[in-house]
């Protein structure tokens, strides 16, 4: 190097000394966001990848076979809803449920996950489910393709946390949305564990401000995590139907709270 | 530093819409976060709730206009079903509450940007209700406004991804250079070696601000006092110096070694970087001019003559930056923005006029005349990343 390019260097790095000191907290969130970001497309890779065995047992008339993979492959769904859900139309086409249309089961436009999950348990069958199989696997696909070209709104990644435990409370604690297959706890290890991670990745950025806070939240995430685990099965969860009635109090409890609690992430990062 | 030119006359309608056009997507997104930032010194919110009754078929009313801002809404469930209310634009969501059950009311607030919106009302076949928020005094004052640097978090965090998945692609790259040269495959190492240069390529911006690291990576012998001789020529340049100009594995091996674990120390570096929006316009414009204050004349790469690809590679990921940061330049910044987009299409069309089907020709056939023309837009690029950076740095804290 020439003592020109080495003057030069040195220069770069006494601006770059000075840009990096960032001058407000406001961007300690973009690590956060960086990282989370990197958890949802490896979500979305998993559940690419888990979409494609499912419908592949689907079209090929495995019933058993596609019953187990079920609930597994909507786990990295219901972990990044907050994401997914931002699109409208693949929200629908992916998760909506029988209530959204006219003839409920029986409307020939209710698809997704729900409809081949109606199919297989309501009917033991997979027929007819061909197209939807199809059209599942295509809109997952494309779910990949808009969220990897999409810069993540900041307050839509920090409010997820709360959106996340408020699905649990709305869907979950009440059976409503496995309606079919019972595997509503499997979802809400989902909703669970993308919640924890959306406080895990901001934790450190809330801890300085108010640690009773973030003791109370992590406290209301163990209480959940050791219920749930109670409930373990192999590698995923039990039938919803063999939660008692105790335990689904204590997660009621414990979910309500973290949906009030979690949903003040926004306001305490600046955000609201 | 030289002084920001100042834009002589607004880029052409066209320009400007296709300096917005790749960033709309990203607007409407943040366009929420962006109002919440940018009408809170404007008027109070409205205390108004607005009143959505959701029937069997529609919403009531079904056409709704109400002021950009914050806005609270009631909705009531008049249908039969539990329900989920959106706020559409185009296909996404705005904000929305979900399970509704029939006979209950909620609350939902939003911070609207001027513009057409929908709103989904029950069953998803029944037509959805519109909904257009005009502007506001304060509304259009944020159009003069400075940006804020609240905007900046979702393109710097989709920077950081981006830089970060590079940063990786480089490791593994490298590591896979470093294997076929122990294999001693000489057409193996030279295609290994080309993938490895294009995802550093590409985060050279950032990435070359290390300058511990540069010196090691990416050190020309031209600035070295015993050139190819010198026991500190390495890296990337010795490694093609081996394999285009000796056309021989000899020696390499330690060098591509020590390639691969720079780059993963660069990986991680960059992991840990703070990154700020002036900062990144900064070191655009610090690289964009110092191609065109050097690489341009000289050349880089000697020895393989692949500095077309390596410029190509640089203004993939100099677009990418531009990219991310044009929807949040606002106001003052704007025109900053659409200068840079200019000067990005610009060089772009540049240099894919030297391509033939997807390769570029070996640069020792580019004349001195056309080499003059690159230099310069080089140039205009780094001035537009300079402009770029200057606005950037009067961002609000």
């Amino acid at each position: 190097m020439t003592r020109h390019t080495l003057f030069a260097a040195a220069s770069f790095l006494l601006m770059a000394g000075s840009s990096l000191a960032a001058p407000s907290t406001v961007l300690d969130l973009v690590e956060p966001i960086a990282d989370y970001k990197i958890y949802v497309s490896e979500k979305l890779d998993k559940l690419v990848e888990d979409t494609e065995a499912f419908t592949a047992a689907v079209k090929a008339g495995d019933v058993e076979k596609a019953k187990s993979l079920f609930a597994p492959t909507r786990l990295s769904y219901e972990a990044i809803e907050p994401i997914a859900e931002l699109f409208s139309d693949l929200d629908a086409s992916i998760d909506s449920r029988a209530d959204d249309y006219e003839k409920q089961e029986q409307d020939p436009a209710f698809p997704g996950f729900h409809r081949i999950e109606y199919g297989l348990w309501e009917k033991g069958s997979t027929k007819d489910l061909d197209p939807v199989a199809d059209q599942l696997l295509a809109d997952v696909k494309a779910l990949r393709e808009r969220i990897t070209d999409l810069a993540l709104p900041p307050e839509k990644v920090v409010g997820g946390a709360a959106v996340l435990m408020e699905e649990v409370a709305a869907t979950k604690i009440s059976g409503e949305e496995d309606r079919y297959s019972h595997t509503d706890l499997w979802d809400f290890k989902g909703n669970f564990d993308g919640a924890d991670k959306i406080f895990q990745l901001v934790r450190p950025l809330v801890e300085k401000q108010d640690p009773a806070f973030v003791q109370k939240v992590a406290g209301n995430f163990a209480t959940i995590e050791t219920t749930l685990a109670k409930y373990k099965e192999g590698d995923g969860y039990k039938s919803y139907d063999k939660l008692t009635d105790d335990d689904r109090n204590v997660l009621s409890a414990a979910v309500n709270t973290l949906a009030e609690d979690l949903s003040t992430l926004r306001g305490k990062l600046g955000l609201d | 530093m030289t002084p920001a030119p100042s834009s002589s006359s607004a880029p052409p309608q066209k320009l400007m819409r296709l300096a917005l056009g790749g960033a709309v997507f990203l607007t409407i997104l943040s366009g929420g976060l962006f109002y919440a930032a940018t009408v809170q010194y404007g008027a109070q919110p409205t205390a108004d709730v607005v009143k959505v009754e959701v029937g069997d078929k529609t919403c009531n009313p079904n056409h709704l206009s109400v002021p950009a801002g914050r806005q609270t809404f009631e909705i009531f469930n008049a249908s039969s079903r539990p329900i989920e209310w959106e706020i559409l634009q185009g296909v996404m969501v705005v904000e929305e509450r979900e399970n509704i059950a029939p006979g209950f009311r909620q609350t939902l607030t939003a911070t609207l940007a001027p513009g057409e919106y929908r709103m989904t009302c029950g069953l998803l076949s029944n037509p959805p209700g519109n909904m257009v928020v005009t502007p506001t005094a304060a509304s259009d004052a944020s159009g003069d406004a400075v940006p804020s640097l609240k905007a900046f978090i979702a393109p710097l965090s989709e920077y950081k991804v981006y830089v970060t998945l590079q940063a990786s692609a480089f490791e593994r790259k490298a590591a896979a250079l470093a294997e076929a040269v122990a294999s001693g495959d000489l057409n193996k190492a030279r295609d290994a070696y080309q993938a490895t240069r294009l995802p550093y390529k590409q985060i050279e911006a950032i990435g070359g601000r290390f300058a511990d690291l540069q010196s090691r990576l990416d050190v020309a012998a031209l600035y070295l006092e015993k050139h190819e001789q010198d026991p500190a020529f390495t890296g990337f340049h010795r490694i093609e110096y081996g394999l285009y100009e000796q056309n021989s594995l000899d020696g390499l091996q330690d060098v591509a070694r020590h390639l691969s674990e720079d780059a993963a120390a660069l990986k991680q570096r960059l992991r840990e970087a703070k990154l700020s929006p002036d900062y990144l316009a900064s070191s655009a414009s610090l690289l964009a001019r110092r191609i065109a204050d050097g690489r341009v004349d000289t050349g880089e790469d000697l020895y393989a003559h692949s500095d077309l690809v390596d410029f190509a590679a640089n203004l993939v990921g100099m677009q990418k930056m531009a990219a991310l940061l044009a929807p949040a330049m606002t106001g003052d910044a704007l025109p900053a923005a659409q200068q840079l987009q200019a000067r990005i299409e610009a060089l772009s069309a540049l240099l894919d006029s030297f391509k033939t089907g997807d390769a570029y020709p070996d640069y020792t056939s580019i004349k001195a005349d056309e080499r003059a023309k690159i230099k310069s837009a080089f140039n205009d690029l780094a001035n537009a990343f300079e402009a770029a950076g200057d606005a950037l740095g009067r961002v609000a804290a």
